[in-house]
């Protein structure tokens, strides 16, 4: 009978903290979606009640001000092939220093690390002469190759903790039967990594997604801005010209993509998490 | 294992490494070579200077205090994030009842808002909460008002005793969903029969995450805190947008906004890329310390 | 954007001078150096090709590239002058591009000196002037300001333009950029309010402090300003304070970095004057946790009535200033004592920065294309647009399109006459530009007392007067 009530109240207690951050997590950004609605003034004269009148205009005004049609479809061409590329060498690379021992593997592995800590925009202005170089300036294979590039580092480095963490019993038994150890990556390991996988996903799409200083430098060509551009673009216009509602509601265009993607995934999430349930 | 084993490094190797080589390795090391230099930034011309930047470096007095806030952040932010997402996690995931190892119910919907901030672009969380903070119209402050505890009210971006706390607490406002999302996964994949093992011997929930479910989680929480570390160290774009000079009586500035200042401002792009070899030691020396603190054990089971 | 057709062809000199920067040949690199510096820059001492029509003997053909800053202004202003340019060039390709991040983004050309042949570096990320000066990236304007003027073939480009429109661009005597928007600074209120509430716009400071008391007394706050992102908009009152009663040579000698500038008379009744301004609460409430575009939004919305700034104000708040505003210019009143200049004496400097790069390729195309934008056609058709006034003389005719901020700054500026000043040490001393920034931001803040301000200035000069590896400029 305690228990039940003290089961009870730790429930209450356990919902309790839980919603006080998914409201401090959501509010903000409820908060931003009901702004792009208002007029400026009523942005600022009354910024936390409901919009006088409800200003569609406003989304009208970011899509055409910045072409937010445009710039989205460039941006998943070049973050959806980023990403393929990225998970593919990363997982590869980060099996082989988690796995195998040589000499050389904790050179290699702190040098990925160390791509992490550099600040980026120093590398910019040789990257460019590099990019430029290899002929690949402000087109997508470039800007890609150069995402990929610098994704590798966090993916590295997150799945080879994560690769470190899987038992070598199952591996040691498929090369027993006959497999090659690429097959071994590729039928045995890679599947048992699918939550990490996932998780290391989702964050490359959104640092991707998000990626504002490669395409600046690499990307100068207005009609292949992808999407983060296009926004700077938007809020700096906005900032000057005090039109803050336009700027909210391109910043809600674009993060709807974001959000029906992760929506969409989360259930990958929850399937991937139960496959590791089965183990 | 032997078997391929060579042949399998080489090839996996090969296409990141050369990936990677070209274009982050080679334009990284130009740049640290520019920090032997005393470019200014707009010209070709680069005069050879040698440990030059180094030393002024060491003596700076804007460069250490700067160093002194990145520090700050170093101790508080990885720390509360991480605290925070094992708790929501672990409630999401074991906090139901006892003797079971469900999460509380509704964990997808927690789960999903948790997530939110983190698909934000960074420019527009600080656009955000510059209006969150506005000490006469802001969400905050009219909150505080409201629950009656007016006299907490603060001028969270212009009083030099709370600017950087504010700036970290939307550190770890945005950084929290993505760790519960990583705890998560990672607490899934521990068997259940430990925890059926440990509820039989009679532990309470607590003694459960903390003899258990954290010494399991210890990988994962490493990377989670030479991340959350590596955040810390290099933060900028927050701090450039809401903080652009270096926040009231230089409280904010931190040490990659006076590298993009010694840069871009001054004209010193040689001083600014030793900034940046510095920087990125000490994430180097923060991730061997992280990691070695715990040798090199293989956790499996 | 900048298309990769117009990033050109690597000739065989730039290969040399990109491998130069992958370091693949470190002494090459200083080599190739010293080519850069004297390769495309149009020294004076070459002739001209010239012509009547055509005094800077720009070439017929040769493509034009404009780079600009599109922000607070807008792009159809320059859209007008790009087409008057074609208009007297029609063999030539032109291309006007217009970004945000300049730094970022003309960094790399300029680099490979492959920079456009016109950019106007403004906005934030503007890329600091006295860096490319100090590494020959500019072409010296002299022939443009020798040249005719458009509108009147017997005058110079240089007689046409207002008193102290060129101080900030002086580098060693030359002038080395052209900044268009000439601005007037001081404080701004709505000419709507104060007739409401039968104020008058005072004279003296101490009849601005019993304003601000009546103001506050009416609920407002007197001022606000934008502590996190804009404190520096109140150098301006401080330094009108001290030049009307010290005369020109209180600032003069602070930007010379002499020795016990900040610590003048003058500068010291300045000073106090404004820490009694904070002193008092005049300031809105949480000013220094606010941004410039929220303190300015504060102000328009009623909950301030004054506000220090400069002439762009209306452009940017455009959007969100409510009808029948009126927006209207104070001059900044006079000290207590005895005042060398008097009240209408203003603080003025031109912004909106054009350059012509030394590298660029069409070198006397850009020169033209800034010589076009100074004519009375394309100076008017940018007040038209903007409400900002130009650097060219009786421009606009003096015309103010419907807005009384316009009118006001036409005014004040008319009256000022000869008597306009400003100060340079933020364009040659970034570091000691911040530190002033930090410290005005304290001084408002109620931080700092007068005295705490005027030596932690006095200080911070002194270090870059000491510091060999700076720089030093005079006027």
């Amino acid at each position: 009978m305690i228990e039940k009530i003290r089961s009870a109240l730790a429930r209450v207690a356990a919902h309790g903290v839980l919603a006080v951050w998914a409201l401090a997590a959501t509010i903000p950004m409820l908060w931003a979606l009901i702004s792009a609605f208002k007029s400026n003034s009523d942005l600022f004269a009354a910024p936390w009640k409901l919009p006088s009148s409800w200003h569609f205009d406003n989304f009208v005004r970011a899509w055409s001000k910045a072409d937010i049609g445009g710039y989205l479809m460039n941006t998943l061409i070049v973050v959806l092939s980023a990403l393929a590329l990225t998970m593919l060498l990363g997982a590869m690379a980060a099996y082989v220093l988690a796995r195998f021992p040589f000499p050389g593997n904790r050179v290699i592995y702190y040098g990925f690390v160390a791509g992490m800590a550099f600040p980026l925009f120093l590398a910019l202005v040789p990257l460019f002469f590099v990019v430029k170089n290899l002929g690949l300036l402000g087109t997508f294979p470039g800007l890609i190759l150069v995402y990929t590039a610098y994704s590798l580092p966090f993916t590295v480095f997150f799945l080879t903790g994560f690769f470190r963490t899987l038992p070598a019993a199952v591996a040691e038994a498929a090369v027993l039967d006959g497999c090659s150890q690429e097959g071994v990556f590729f039928r045995v390991m890679l599947p048992m990594a699918k939550p990490g996988l996932i998780s290391v996903g989702i964050f490359n799409f959104l640092s991707m997604w998000n990626q504002y200083l490669l395409p600046l430098v690499l990307n100068p060509d207005q009609h292949s801005y992808v999407l983060s551009q296009g926004l700077a673009a938007l809020a700096v216009q906005q900032g000057y010209q005090s039109d803050w509602s336009a700027l909210f509601a391109g910043m809600v265009i674009a993060a709807l993509p974001v959000v029906a993607v992760y929506l969409a995934l989360q259930k990958k999430v929850q399937t991937g998490l139960s496959v590791g349930l089965l183990k | 294992m032997r078997h391929g084993r060579l042949r399998i490094i080489t090839l996996f190797l090969a296409a990141p490494l050369t990936l990677y080589g070209v274009l982050v390795a080679s334009p990284l090391i130009q740049a640290f070579y520019i920090s032997l230099t005393s470019w200014t930034g707009y010209t070709s011309a680069k005069p050879f200077a040698g440990l030059a930047n180094y030393r002024r470096l060491l003596h700076d007095p804007a460069f250490w205090q700067a160093l002194e806030h990145n520090a700050l952040l170093l101790v508080a932010v990885p720390a509360i994030t991480i605290v925070l997402g094992l708790l929501f996690a672990s409630l999401l995931n074991v906090g139901a009842r006892a003797g079971s190892v469900e999460g509380v119910r509704f964990s997808s919907l927690y789960q999903k808002s948790f997530f939110l901030p983190h698909i934000l672009p960074v420019v527009i969380t600080a656009v955000l909460w510059q209006f969150l903070y506005n000490p006469e119209l802001g969400l905050i402050n009219s909150l505080l008002d409201a629950a009656g505890l007016g006299s907490l009210k603060q001028t969270w971006l212009g009083d030099p005793q709370v600017a950087l706390w504010s700036m970290a607490a939307i550190l770890v406002w945005a950084g929290v969903g993505f760790y519960v999302i990583l705890f998560s996964a990672a607490m899934q994949s521990i068997p259940k029969d430990l925890y059926e093992a440990a509820d039989l011997d009679g532990a309470n929930r607590l003694r459960t995450m903390l003899s258990i479910t954290l010494p399991l989680l210890r990988e994962t929480v490493q990377v989670a805190y030479v991340y959350l570390g590596i955040g810390a160290l290099d933060a900028f774009t927050l701090f450039q947008v809401l903080q652009p000079d270096g926040g009231p009586n230089n409280s904010t500035n931190v040490v990659a906004q006076y590298l993009y200042q010694s840069a871009f401002d001054n004209g010193q792009f040689g001083y600014a890329s030793a900034i940046g070899v510095v920087l990125c030691l000490l994430t180097l020396v923060l991730t061997a310390v992280t990691f070695g603190v715990s040798r090199r054990e293989r956790i499996e089971f | 954007m900048l298309s990769n057709s117009q990033i050109p062809e690597a000739s065989r000199r730039q290969v040399l001078r990109a491998a130069g920067l992958i370091g693949l040949a470190v002494p090459g690199a200083g080599l190739l150096a010293g080519c850069a510096t004297t390769s495309g820059a149009a020294s004076p001492a070459e002739t001209w090709a010239a012509s009547a029509g055509n005094p800077l003997g720009v070439d017929a053909t040769a493509p034009l590239d404009v780079v600009i800053f599109d922000g607070g202004y807008g792009d159809t202003f320059c859209k007008y002058d790009v087409s008057l340019y074609a208009k007297q060039f029609p063999k030539a390709k032109t291309a006007l591009n217009g970004i945000q991040d300049i730094e970022s983004q003309m960094q790399p050309l300029f680099v490979a000196d492959t920079p456009p042949d016109v950019l106007d570096n403004s906005g934030a990320s503007a890329i600091p002037l006295a860096t490319l000066v100090a590494d020959g990236q500019l072409a010296d304007l002299a022939p443009l300001l020798a040249a005719p003027s458009l509108d009147d073939q017997s005058t110079t480009v240089a007689d046409t333009l207002l008193p102290g429109a060129l101080t900030a661009v002086q580098f060693s005597g030359k002038t080395m950029a052209l900044p268009y928007v000439y601005t007037a600074y001081g404080f701004w209120y709505s000419a709507s309010l104060f007739r409401q509430n039968g104020w008058t716009w005072p004279t003296e400071w101490s009849a601005l402090v019993a304003l601000a008391a009546e103001i506050k007394a009416k609920g407002l706050a007197p001022f606000s300003y934008g502590g996190t992102t804009a404190p520096d908009y109140w150098l301006r009152p401080l330094f009108s304070l001290a030049v009307k009663q010290g005369g020109d040579q209180a600032i003069i000698d602070i930007d010379n970095l002499k020795s016990g500038a900040w610590l003048s008379e003058p500068m010291v009744n300045a000073a106090k004057a404004v820490a009694a301004l904070a002193s008092n609460g005049s300031f809105l409430a949480g000013s220094s946790g606010l941004s410039h575009t929220q303190a300015q939004t504060a102000w328009v919305k009623g909950q301030a009535g004054i506000y220090a700034s400069g002439s762009w104000i209306e452009n940017e708040m455009k959007g969100i200033t409510p009808a029948g505003f009126d927006m209207t210019f104070g001059a900044v009143p006079l000290l207590d004592g005895t005042n060398q200049l008097p009240v209408t004496a203003l603080s003025a400097a031109a912004s909106e920065t054009y350059l012509v790069p030394a590298q660029a390729k069409n070198l006397r195309g850009g020169l033209e294309y800034l010589r076009t934008m100074l004519s009375k056609d394309a100076a008017t058709e940018f007040t038209s647009l903007t409400h900002a006034p130009t650097i060219v003389k009786g421009a606009a005719a003096g015309q103010s399109f419907g807005s009384t901020a316009l009118a006001s700054t036409n005014a004040a500026i008319t009256a000022a006459g000869a008597n306009t000043f400003t100060y340079l040490y933020t364009g040659w001393y970034p570091t000691l530009a911040k530190t002033g920034k930090t410290q005005i931001a304290n001084l408002l803040a109620g931080r700092s007392s007068a005295e705490t301000f005027l030596n932690a200035m006095q200080s911070a000069a002194d270090s870059v007067a000491a510091d060999s590896s700076v720089a030093k400029h005079h006027r």
